[in-house]
């Protein structure tokens, strides 16, 4: 067990303040703590402070806007404020549905989607999702400039991200979905031992919009606990555009199957082995494309 | 505070205040202390309990701002401001069981007993869920939770007797006697 000191700054000015003073000291950020504070029980950390986000007061920060172009998410907006918000329900339900599977009512309503995205495990199921919808973060370093960066190049490896040390990620942003696009065909499907506070097997989140011509003009696709890191497959989505997603034979559905499974680079642990891992990867992603005819 | 020298490893303590089952409380706590242990060791609330500590029983689960969490995984300073709602907080003032406590008896949905205080919490914070989303809407028909939308709350709630079913029969009853 770490023992620790928990500084509170309560404005991103003070924040700053708070960064720049613990200088080449052993800090960590805190924000919903359901990781961290699990992460610290297990291993000894000498000398290990905290720099709570929790208390800053930043609407930005804490909530969801619209904007222009898209959605702003604030790194400290909780995973239970994605459920219950109607806009993500309705024009991004990968992201919906990835927020509802995550662990459970409680840890829901204090975990971030900050903090999912920070962590970087490659089964972060949020995150997947934010892969799929080509999200960018939105980093504020302590000098008070910001950089944007797209959520693939932001995680490096197993909790390993680009973030440096005088920065935090501030907000999330998912691009608005094709003005022409009149339909979505968007989930995050999820394979686990069991369903409930699972982490997962191999994930899979998809995002697929169509004219009215039912043509696909755009598709976003990311899979999780499959590679050291959640990959975006590029070239499975660039096969899907200008096909009919009503309309998609069986050996277009195996050819799409194998650009996903050409990102996958899975290990075996204690919850799968790589082969089991791959072909159910496989498998997933053909019924992506199983939609019925309405 | 600081007495020199000698007490430099001595961790500074926080003051902290919030609202402890309707009534302001204060304390003076390590930076690291958890809800959880701040709630039975300092308060002596022993009603929530700790088991697994590490997110996934939920018998540890507190309310706070009337919206369940696991007291074992939140630091306390946290809690500053806020209103936290233990098992002792549901019973009302006279002595008898709330609503969903009452339900949990009825329905035999509580055996060793060591799950229930985080059951009836999350229970009751499903009640407020639905009662925050009734009053934001503007529709006028009523929304109450199926036994899918129930069990899916309870899903951060392990019991290792009952099975559940009295568990989610009690809680439809709870929600229902809206």
């Amino acid at each position: 067990m770490t023992d620790f000191e928990i500084i509170s700054p309560a404005t991103i000015k003070e924040l700053f303040i708070v960064i720049k003073k613990c200088g080449k000291d052993n800090f960590r950020f805190g924000a919903g703590y359901t990781d961290l504070l699990n992460e610290l029980r297990k291993k000894t950390e000498p000398e290990l402070k905290i720099i709570n986000l929790a208390q800053v007061k930043d609407s930005q920060f804490t909530g969801i806007k619209t904007g222009i172009r898209g959605l702003w998410i604030g790194a400290m907006t909780t995973i239970q404020q994605l459920v219950s918000n109607q806009i993500i329900n309705r024009e991004f339900p990968v992201l919906h549905q990835s927020a509802s599977s995550l662990a459970s009512t409680q840890v829901r309503n204090v975990a971030t989607i900050g903090g999912n995205i920070c962590t970087a495990s490659p089964s972060g199921d949020v995150s997947c999702a934010l892969v799929s919808l080509n999200a960018s973060c939105e980093i504020l370093r302590v000098d008070g400039r910001t950089r944007m960066i797209s959520i693939q190049d932001f995680f490096l490896g197993p909790r390993k991200t680009l973030l440096n040390r005088d920065e935090v990620l501030y907000r999330i942003f998912i691009p608005q979905n094709k003005p022409t696009s009149v339909s979505v065909h968007s989930g995050f499907i999820k394979v686990g031992t069991r369903q409930s506070m699972e982490c997962s097997v191999v994930s899979l989140a998809f995002h697929i919009q169509s004219d009215k011509k039912s043509k696909i003009i755009k598709a976003g696709l990311a899979i999780g606990a499959a590679s050291p890191t959640i990959r975006f497959t590029e070239s499975a989505c660039n096969f899907l555009i200008d096909k009919t997603l009503k309309n998609i034979s069986e050996s277009i559905k195996d050819e799409f199957a194998e650009n996903v499974v050409v990102y996958a680079s899975p290990i075996s642990d204690l919850r799968a082995s790589a082969w089991y891992r791959k072909e159910v990867l496989y498998n997933i992603s053909k019924s992506v494309l199983e939609v019925n005819p309405s | 505070m600081m007495k020199g020298n000698r007490n430099r490893k001595e961790k500074q303590l926080v003051r902290i205040s919030f609202s402890l089952n309707g009534q302001k409380v204060e304390a003076e706590i390590k930076s690291s202390t958890i809800l959880l242990d701040l709630i039975r060791d300092v308060f002596s609330l022993k009603g929530t309990k700790g088991a697994c500590r590490e997110g996934e029983c939920g018998s540890c689960t507190v309310l706070l701002n009337d919206v369940p969490v696991n007291s074992c995984l939140f630091p306390a300073i946290n809690a500053n401001g806020k209103n936290i709602t233990t098992i002792e907080g549901l019973t009302k003032s006279d002595g008898s069981l709330d609503e969903v406590q009452e339900a949990i008896v009825q329905n035999g949905a509580s055996q060793c007993g060591f799950c229930t205080s985080g059951v009836a919490l999350a229970i009751k914070g499903l009640k407020y869920h639905y009662k925050k989303l009734n009053n934001s809407k503007k529709i006028n028909a009523v929304l109450t939770p199926n036994r899918k939308d129930i069990k899916k709350w309870l899903e951060g709630n392990l019991c290792r007797c009952t099975g559940y079913v009295k568990i989610i029969d009690a809680a439809e009853k709870a929600l229902i006697n809206e």
